[in-house]
């Protein structure tokens, strides 16, 4: 009964927007070329000189190749795009409760979302194509136990004696796995947003130089069709933003159901930031909307005979304009573009890094996103079932890490959670397993930590393995002066809005399993069970 | 939009009349002081009147106001805010006007060795005697920056009740490499030190309120009408705060002016206005018992100093050491300074709507860090790399998008529902918020503890504001 309402409003929506078809409606944005990431000539009369199109590289065989997937020295970084839905789904907590969620869909880089990696992709793979299941579409089991009946996908279809069972559409071959092209068609945009929400929202990474083309688009919440709800995307603490791509609905425009919005950034400074949508922020972050993004800094490109400090001070340099700058100290109050560059030292590149430090001090050998957040199973019961929720009484009940409680913080698959439509979709992607395989040289793993509680202040701890703090809100700790600020800890605490970067070293920790976990001990319940919560294992092989 | 909640139009139409709204950091100057302490209702966004206690002036004493003129009842939500200069004795008077249950009641000041004269014996301070005693605290003003002073007697009670409010201190000796004091400002740095130089200020009182608190006071003050009265026995826990105050003020009542004659007893707004490039000094205080995560859109921030402490690296002992933030944890009873800014540095797009076909072109004149250095000009201030070039995306439809009260029609500074972005005329927001002379960028600032943002159940409401980043062109009044 639930599909058949489903399908009937799909049918509206499809009306709706067949009448107003002047309308740009779904358009997603992601061009292989921009002023800042030109394309090369290959061929012609200006063979090796830059390009927007083919226009620009006349003669013989000249084209214009994009920089996609790879490097131009005279315009470092990449064009990255990536595509997401705003509408709603389903999650499994800890105790097995499925959960509604106001929340984000992938529409690009399913195949790494569904791998526990940042969705974000170069254009080539983005603008390729995308091939893999459609959450509405139904087909045929080919073979296996369920041969004839009707399928998603291929999981659908199981017989493990088979190889060639699959799940056809009359037809195309439903592939089992995504790959990470875009979502782009306005059909396969319903089909692939709706009730395909993730908790938390698909993960972004960028590095410093990139441009990124980022696209909301909005097919609606499908088990609230009283709501109109606009949804955007807030870039939570990113530096001198615009008001127009700030995701603040009062401050610019927002989306409505049927429409798409292409936010532009660049990646000024390097940092752990996070992004939510912020319509009405205290209902929609706690319904779910709420997601993890990183700035990875430039000196990740410097090879092992560049020395750190040498290339923080030229850094420094270009962002200070100032021909008289030293790139020692900041030229401005807020060090825009720059780091305070450390005392001299030999540090050399061929790292990680999770800050341009200049003194290799940030470097990590894993590095794993962690959102602190919680759900209150009572407003979400309630924002389900069309009532109106009440906010000075919201009470988190489920505390979780990336979406999920221990114990299914350390299951390495992705969850799927069936939705009312009956199918499953892939729902919180993302492990918060811990490991550090000091037996393949592994000690220092960075945790990107980001809280997106609604209602308090919590503390996460470790045991038997310190906490390095080298970062907060995205800017490393070090004075003006160079000092460096971090500090060891076993504990930080972290209210909603907040960002952390934590090492941990792991080089005088023997092999086994240690914690990270709440010390607000009654966040250790998955709401009525007494035991799970905000927890999880570091493994040190 | 929940069906239940008030949209944004409806608690707007509060502002409408009155235009917008701006501040600074008004208050009382020192260095003597005639406070008293007493009983009144504080208005909310929702129309709720909630029994209060706050500290005010002494109606027999003329408060001189700065930076402009202003009034000062004898119960206000926050107190006074107090204006004294570096080195002054500073003599604070405080007469208990309080109902009778209310007991007695004092004023501690954090950070500073205050000897007192009169009234009586107390556990953290010697205090005012209810019925109208009297107490005068003395105290030498050692450190500038920000301060609190908050009640020392029966504290869970009397600051829930709202008995705070700030301490300025301003620096002796302002660094002449600072700009000119702003026009609305009370001094040209926070410090006695070159990194503190500031072109404008506002301050941030945090504090929440449990309504439930306050009725029950109410009800014991109303069942003891004379004394001697047995001690007002509140239950504080467990505690719900259902309002979430700026300066004493819901939104969107802390966008309204300062002294508007609307709220008798909550004076103050919370309304940051600035220009690119400027900085701007956040005085942030935690009045509550609550921290609140003060998340502040648009860039980050450089903390200065806490408590009223510059923090100074241990290399030079120059060199600033605070934080960048971009979300400021309050804590109960700490003061935190901090230097933001905004220039739109590095968005590779021109803010301005600059074209290379325009005619006349619109010059942009580089200083030494890169910004537009033609003071007076429209784009004065203008990150030049910028220059000239176009927005990089196409936008929505404009058809298909919901638009913001604050959002002036165009991705724009200080464009006001120009075509010239899609060949049509999207329509701006509320006027009023953000005029077509103004046609600011607007950032909110609130507690990202986001449940705070609403007004007893009602969003939007609580602890939100608005930053608006204005064009060079547009004169910033904070007396409005």
């Amino acid at each position: 009964m639930q599909t058949m309402q489903r399908y009937s409003l799909v049918a509206i929506t499809v009306v709706l927007l067949g009448s107003s078809a002047r309308a740009q409606s779904f358009r997603v944005q992601c061009p292989d070329t921009t002023s800042l990431h030109p394309g090369t000539c290959a061929g012609g009369t200006n063979a090796g000189l830059s390009c927007l199109t083919a226009t620009d590289c006349p003669g013989t065989a000249g084209t214009c190749v994009p920089i996609g997937a790879g490097a131009n020295p005279n315009h470092p970084g990449q064009i990255k795009c990536q595509h997401v839905g705003g509408g709603d789904g389903y999650a499994t907590m800890g105790d097995g409760h499925q959960i509604y969620l106001f929340a984000f869909s992938p529409l690009s880089g399913l195949s790494d979302i569904e791998a526990g990696r940042p969705g974000t992709q170069t254009t080539d793979v983005f603008n390729s194509g995308y091939a893999g299941p459609n959450y509405a579409t139904t087909g045929t089991c080919s073979g296996g136990g369920n041969a004839g009946e009707s399928c998603r996908v291929v999981q659908d279809c199981p017989d493990p004696t088979s190889a060639g069972v699959a799940c056809k559409s009359s037809s195309t071959s439903l592939a089992a796995a995504p790959n990470n092209a875009a979502i782009k068609e306005p059909a396969a945009i319903m089909d692939m947003g709706v009730l395909a929400g993730n908790a938390p929202a698909p993960l972004m990474a960028i590095d410093e130089d990139d441009e990124f083309f980022l696209t909301l688009s909005n097919p609606g919440m499908i088990m609230r069709p009283d709501l109109f709800e606009q949804h955007t995307i807030h870039f939570h603490g990113y530096p001198n933003a615009s008001s127009y791509f700030d995701g603040v609905p009062d401050s610019s425009v927002a989306i409505n159901i049927a429409g798409s919005f292409t936010y532009y950034y660049t990646a000024p400074d390097p940092g752990t930031y996070f992004w939510h949508c912020h319509i009405t922020p205290p209902e929609h972050l706690q319904m779910g909307m709420v997601g993890q993004l990183y700035v990875r800094p430039r000196q990740n490109r410097l090879t092992s005979t560049q020395p750190l400090r040498d290339a923080l001070i030229a850094s420094n340099r270009r962002a200070a304009v100032d021909p008289l700058a030293t790139g020692l100290a900041c030229s401005d109050i807020l060090c825009t573009g720059q780091t305070p560059a450390p005392a001299p030292n030999a540090a050399v590149g061929g790292g990680r890094y999770a800050y341009n430090d200049g003194d290799g001090s940030t470097r990590y050998d894993v590095e794993y996103p962690i959102q602190m957040m919680g759900f209150d199973p009572n407003f979400h019961y309630v924002g389900m079932t069309f009532n109106p929720e009440a906010f000075a009484d919201m009470k988190d009940k489920y505390f979780l890490l990336s979406g999920r409680s221990y114990p299914d913080t350390v299951n390495p698959s992705p969850i799927t959670t069936m939705s009312s439509d009956g199918v499953s979709r892939p729902s919180q992607p993302l492990p918060s397993l811990i490991t550090l395989n000091k037996t393949a040289g592994q000690t220092r793993a960075l945790l990107r930590i980001s809280d997106l509680s609604v209602t308090e202040f919590t503390t996460l701890a470790t045991i038997g393995i310190p906490m390095t703090v080298i970062a907060q809100n995205a800017r490393m700790l070090r004075d003006t002066a160079g000092n460096n600020l971090s500090y060891n800890t076993n504990s930080i605490t972290l209210g909603g809005g907040e960002s952390a970067d934590v090492i941990l070293d792991a080089s005088a920790v023997p092999p086994g399993t240690y914690f990270l976990y709440s010390t607000n001990l009654d966040h250790l319940s998955n709401d009525a069970e007494n035991f799970g919560g905000m927890m999880t294992e570091i493994q040190v092989n | 939009m929940r069906p239940t909640t008030m949209r944004h139009g409806t608690l707007l139409a509060v502002l409408t009349a009155v235009g917008p709204a701006l501040a600074a950091v008004p208050g009382i100057a020192g260095p003597s002081f005639d406070l008293v302490a007493s009983a009144s209702y504080v208005s909310q966004p929702d129309g709720a009147a909630i029994y209060s206690w706050g500290y005010g002036c002494s109606p027999t004493s003329a408060a001189p106001f700065t930076p402009f003129p202003g009034v000062c009842p004898p119960m206000q939500l926050p107190g006074p805010t107090l204006i004294v200069t570096e080195g002054q004795v500073v003599q604070v008077r405080l007469t208990n006007n309080l109902p009778p249950a209310a007991g007695n009641t004092s004023i501690v000041f954090p950070g500073f060795a205050v000897t007192t004269t009169g009234g009586a014996a107390g556990l953290l301070a010697q205090e005012a005697a209810n019925g109208g005693g009297s107490v005068t605290y003395s105290f030498t003003a050692t450190t500038p920056g920000t301060h609190a002073y908050y009640s020392g007697t029966q504290a869970d009670l009397q600051i829930e009740m709202g008995l705070f409010g700030a301490l300025i201190v301003l620096p002796a000796s302002p660094p002449a490499t600072c700009r000119p004091r702003g026009r609305f400002s009370l001094a040209a740095s926070a410090y006695d030190h070159p990194s503190t130089c500031y072109d404008r200020e506002y301050l941030f009182q945090l504090s929440e309120l449990d309504s439930r608190i306050h009725d029950r006071a109410l009800a014991q003050v109303q069942a003891c009408p004379v004394g001697p009265c047995p001690a007002i026995v509140v239950q504080s826990e467990p505690y719900h705060p259902n309002y979430f105050l700026l300066n004493g003020r819901s939104m969107p009542d802390n966008m309204d002016t300062s002294y508007a004659t609307g709220y008798l007893h909550q004076p103050y707004n919370a309304n940051p206005h600035m220009h690119p490039g400027e900085l701007l000094l956040m005085r942030i205080i935690g009045q509550g018992r609550w921290q609140h995560p003060f998340h502040f859109h648009g860039n980050h921030a450089r903390v200065l100093a806490r408590d009223g402490n510059l923090l100074l690296s241990a290399a030079d002992n120059v060199s600033l050491a605070g934080p960048l933030l971009f979300t400021t944890p309050t804590v109960s009873g700490q003061s935190q300074d901090q230097i933001f800014t905004w220039t739109g540095k590095g968005l590779n797009w021109d803010v301005y709507n600059h074209h290379p076909t325009d005619t006349p072109q619109v010059p942009c004149v580089p200083d030494a860090s890169g910004y537009n250095s033609i003071v007076g000009s429209p784009n004065f201030g203008e990150w030049c790399a910028d220059h000239l070039k176009p927005i990089p995306v196409v936008p929505p439809d404009p058809t298909i998008v919901a638009i913001g009260q604050w959002y002036a029609g165009t991705p724009y500074l200080g464009m006001q529902n120009s075509g010239a972005f899609t060949n049509t005329n999207e329509p701006p927001g509320t006027l009023n918020q953000n005029p077509t002379q103004e046609s600011g960028y607007a950032y909110m600032w609130h507690s990202h503890n986001e449940r705070e943002i609403t007004t007893n159940d009602v969003f939007p409401g609580g602890m939100l504001s608005m930053l608006l980043i204005d064009p060079p062109s547009w004169f910033i009044d904070e007396t409005r």
